[in-house]
């Protein structure tokens, strides 16, 4: 019996773990959902070029180049995948949102973001080749005992990294000037820009914190996955699924969602396993999608008309 | 004779002149293909073009057609015919499967759904083995007719007879219809339309074409893996439409036709070739927003 | 025989009334104008009766049928029809093909004579009166978007008497028209009652609801405050304290 709860526990860790690195992938979906309302399907290949920036950091400018500790040139390769992700995330509004926004629909943003996507996964299928990159965290051979549990201290970095950005996240929207005029945004644009809001600044502003927080999830997600130029795709179809799950826009229930999704994701590796991932986690989003299509936490809101 | 007429007239004699154009085996064999392009592309046209359905899920009816025409006919000895009647069927109940979850859901939510939609069944394609074989692959598929001339005059008869009755359709009454879905649900409702049982009759219809498209493809191939039916399948349907432009009937044929060339044109450019690609599919979003068709309409307007 | 009734409908939206116990009789061949200031539930009593939203609590009859759990959809196969406040037009559609969708009820061509013979030509001719009715005939190939703001007003009641209805309910109609505007909408209101269709208007123009409406309706934070004839209205101290104030002195 106690075999069974060490088992259970294990792998709620395991999925706490896993959830964590969604919720940082899926958090920026969700905030350009939540002012734009439009869904980036360049945001795998940002974690993808993430993941890759920090593998070059790391190994080829962080230790050689400044000479640093491993696990100091680590924590370089997350800055450098943030500011990576930012930068694609300035580009991408400028391309493709910011020119398509006035035209107000749904469908020809969300083309225009599968066509960068396609491009940037070719670009860097030209520039890295198709073969799997050995990306390893130094935290990873750090193995934490706590009872009959283990876990690495990359888990724990993850852990702390998607806490960090979620209270950072949090307190930006609550306390700044900035984050006021964001909801401010959200709720009503044209409301916004009557209050001397630039809307354009702010929804700018948000696609780069969107993008830098799916370029830090890269460098997190990049010991995990198999790095090729298609990895960030793997994760981007189950970060839909969460966002959805939890309610486009919706954070806190992204949040949860990404951690419920992990933890399923565990037990479904470790009953059933990792085959039929997928296959749970997108039969759940549609069995959700029938019993509360607005979310787990329902933000009602009934059509003006 | 009406205008109609003698378009259809031109595009037989094309269709029947086009396989001693391009003589090669190698470029048959792409027309083959271009044709079952054409004829996804008109079956997500409908969904998308003409009833405004956001559906990223089209390739799971391709992949449906495709596995439960080849079952029947490797496993269960069935005719051909039959089994692709089958097969159209099948994919057709699954369109209303999907148009199930598309009469709760709108826009985005709906994109995302089909997109799951797509992502099951193609999980279901690799995992269930004791029937698809999973990524092993399904091999020694023969097509109905031998020459790929032969076939190539089969789809492209069968596409032409699609497009005929599609264009029938839309010219009716039931285009209007989905028209009006697509311009505004509340509206549509307030003139007496059921939306919920014309979505499901689009989304039905469409996956039923989609699948008869997919009943061919394994033949012209000869293998069958899920990999075929991946997400970006979708996507490349999708690009096709709206290349092309939706909501038109010749828009999604010549986005097929030229989406179906461009990368073979683009072959000498190897690894940017898919660049490019991704590239067109931005641009054409960003600078002709009704695709080739419109574009077209406008230079001869501004002429 | 009542022909439009209702019976101590109720709607709330998360907690907020919209419409409180509100029950009204509309008798055939009648104009009946429902008003009150902005957010008295006018629209959501509108969307009630029309079936966008279905009551939470009350009685809904036409023509001694049950509305209620009724669709939209369904009510318009009874004879309901309507507009729209925010104008609701299929806008990248032509003016004959918004109005053609209008007939959709009435399509009875059976679907393979659709699949084999395209069949355009159904109600074309009657398409072509209404716009001529709304004096838009010669825009018919035009995109409905890009019609000024009046016209798409008058296109939408073409569109919505397509489905020849017997009771029309519209929302607004004389909003943002401009004077002459307003005079040619008022003259075909007239003559669409004079047809024996029983119009139900929600306006706020008040010289377009005391010149054509034989009772008006007025509310107020969701509830009737006054029902009567125009010049009923006009002179209760309650209406004019609540709503008509200085404007109508």
């Amino acid at each position: 019996m106690t075999d069974l709860l060490t088992l259970l526990v294990q792998q709620s860790v395991n999925g706490v773990y896993l959830g964590c690195l969604y919720v940082m992938v899926a958090l920026g979906l969700t905030l350009i959902y939540g002012v734009l309302n439009q869904i980036n399907f360049a945001h795998a290949d940002f974690v993808t070029v993430g993941a890759f920036a920090a593998l070059f950091t790391a190994t080829r400018f962080g230790t050689k180049v400044l000479g640093l500790p491993d696990t100091g040139a680590y924590l370089l390769s997350m800055v450098a995948a943030l500011g990576a992700g930012a930068l694609l995330g300035l580009a991408i509004n400028a391309a493709v949102f910011a020119p398509l926004r006035e035209r107000g629909d749904e469908l020809r943003p969300l083309i225009a973001t599968i066509g960068v996507s396609v491009l940037l996964e070719n670009f860097q299928l030209w520039l890295l080749g198709p073969i799997p990159y050995q990306f390893d965290s130094p935290f990873s051979l750090e193995t934490i005992r706590i009872g009959r549990i283990f876990f690495t201290a990359q888990s724990v970095l993850v852990v702390v990294a998607a806490a960090l950005a979620i209270v950072a996240l949090y307190a930006f929207m609550k306390f700044t000037f900035l984050g006021k005029a964001l909801r401010a945004v959200a709720q009503d644009r044209e409301t916004a820009g009557l209050m001397g809001i630039n809307p354009n600044l702010l929804i700018a502003l948000t696609i780069v914190i969107a993008s830098a927080l799916a370029g830090v999830g890269g460098a997190l997600l990049g010991p995990v996955l198999v790095l090729t130029p298609f990895a960030g795709a793997t994760v981007i179809v189950k970060a839909f699924a969460i966002v959805i799950i939890g309610g486009f826009g919706n954070m806190q229930g992204t949040i949860i969602a990404g951690l419920l999704v992990g933890v399923i994701e565990a037990f479904t590796v470790q009953y059933l396993g990792s085959g039929l991932i997928d296959l749970v986690v997108f039969v759940l989003l549609l069995v959700m999608l029938v019993v509360r299509p607005t979310g787990l936490i329902a933000e009602r809101k009934e059509e003006n008309v | 004779m009406s205008a109609r007429l003698v378009s259809l007239l031109i595009a037989i004699l094309v269709l029947a002149a086009l396989p001693w154009l391009l003589p090669t085996p190698y470029w048959r064999g792409i027309l083959v293909l271009c044709a079952m392009n054409v004829l996804l592309a008109l079956s997500l046209n409908l969904v998308l073009g003409y009833t405004g359905q956001l559906n990223l899920g089209q390739s799971a009816f391709f992949a449906i057609g495709a596995y439960v025409s080849t079952i029947l006919v490797k496993t269960y000895a069935w005719n051909f015919w039959l089994a692709s009647l089958a097969a159209v069927a099948a994919a057709g109940l699954l369109g209303l499967a999907l148009a199930a979850f598309a009469v709760r859901l709108r826009g985005h939510y709906l994109a995302i759904a089909s997109l799951g939609f797509a992502v099951i069944t193609y999980q279901v394609l690799v995992n269930w083995e004791k029937v698809t074989e999973g990524v092993r692959g399904i091999y020694g598929i023969l097509p109905p007719v031998a020459s790929t001339t032969g076939l190539f005059y089969l789809v492209a008869g069968i596409t032409l007879v699609v497009y005929v009755l599609i264009d029938n359709l839309m010219r009716s009454p039931v285009g209007d219809t989905l028209r009006a879905i697509r311009e505004d649900e509340v509206s549509a409702a307030s003139l007496g339309v059921n939306g919920a049982l014309w979505k499901a009759f689009a989304f039905g219809l469409g996956a039923a074409i989609a699948g008869l498209a997919g009943c061919f493809y394994p033949g012209f191939v000869g293998t069958l893996v899920p990999d075929a039916f991946n997400i970006i399948e979708s996507f490349t349907m999708m690009a096709m439409v709206i290349v092309g432009g939706m909501g038109t009937m010749i828009g999604p044929v010549i986005g097929a036709i030229v989406l179906t060339f461009l990368p073979e044109v683009l072959r000498d450019f190897g690894e940017f070739r898919l660049m490019i690609y991704g590239l067109a599919l931005t641009l054409v979003v960003l600078f002709m927003p009704g695709g080739i068709v419109q574009a077209w309409r406008t230079l001869l307007r501004s002429r | 025989m009542m022909f439009l009734k209702a019976e101590n409908i109720s709607k709330s939206f998360g907690g907020v009334r919209a419409v409180q116990n509100v029950s009204l009789e509309v008798p055939e061949n009648s104009i009946f104008a429902l008003i009150g200031p902005n957010g008295a539930g006018k629209s959501t009593l509108l969307n009630l009766l029309s079936g966008i939203y279905q009551p939470d609590a009350g009685q809904l009859t036409f023509q001694e049928k049950n509305l209620i759990g009724l669709p939209a959809h369904r009510r318009v196969r009874l004879g309901l029809a309507r507009t729209f406040q925010k104008i609701r037009l299929f806008k990248q559609l032509t003016l004959l093909e918004n109005v053609r969708a209008g007939f959709h009820i009435h399509q009875d061509a059976p679907f393979w004579k659709n699949l084999l013979h395209g069949n355009s030509g159904s109600f074309r001719d009657e398409a072509h009166e209404l716009l001529e009715f709304v004096g838009l005939e010669s825009l018919a190939g035009e995109r409905a978007g890009a019609l000024p703001y009046g016209k798409q007003r008058l296109l939408e009641i073409a569109r919505a008497l397509a489905t020849r209805p017997r009771l029309f309910m519209l929302d607004e109609p004389a909003a943002g028209l401009n004077g002459s505007e307003v005079d040619f909408l008022l003259d075909r209101l007239i003559q669409i009652a004079g047809r024996g269709i029983t119009l139900v208007v929600v306006e706020h123009n008040m010289d377009l609801v005391m010149n054509v409406a034989q009772r008006v309706f007025v509310m107020d934070h969701g509830e009737q405050l006054f029902e009567g004839a125009p010049r009923e209205v006009q002179a209760n101290p309650r209406v004019i304290e609540a709503y008509l104030g200085g404007e109508f002195q």
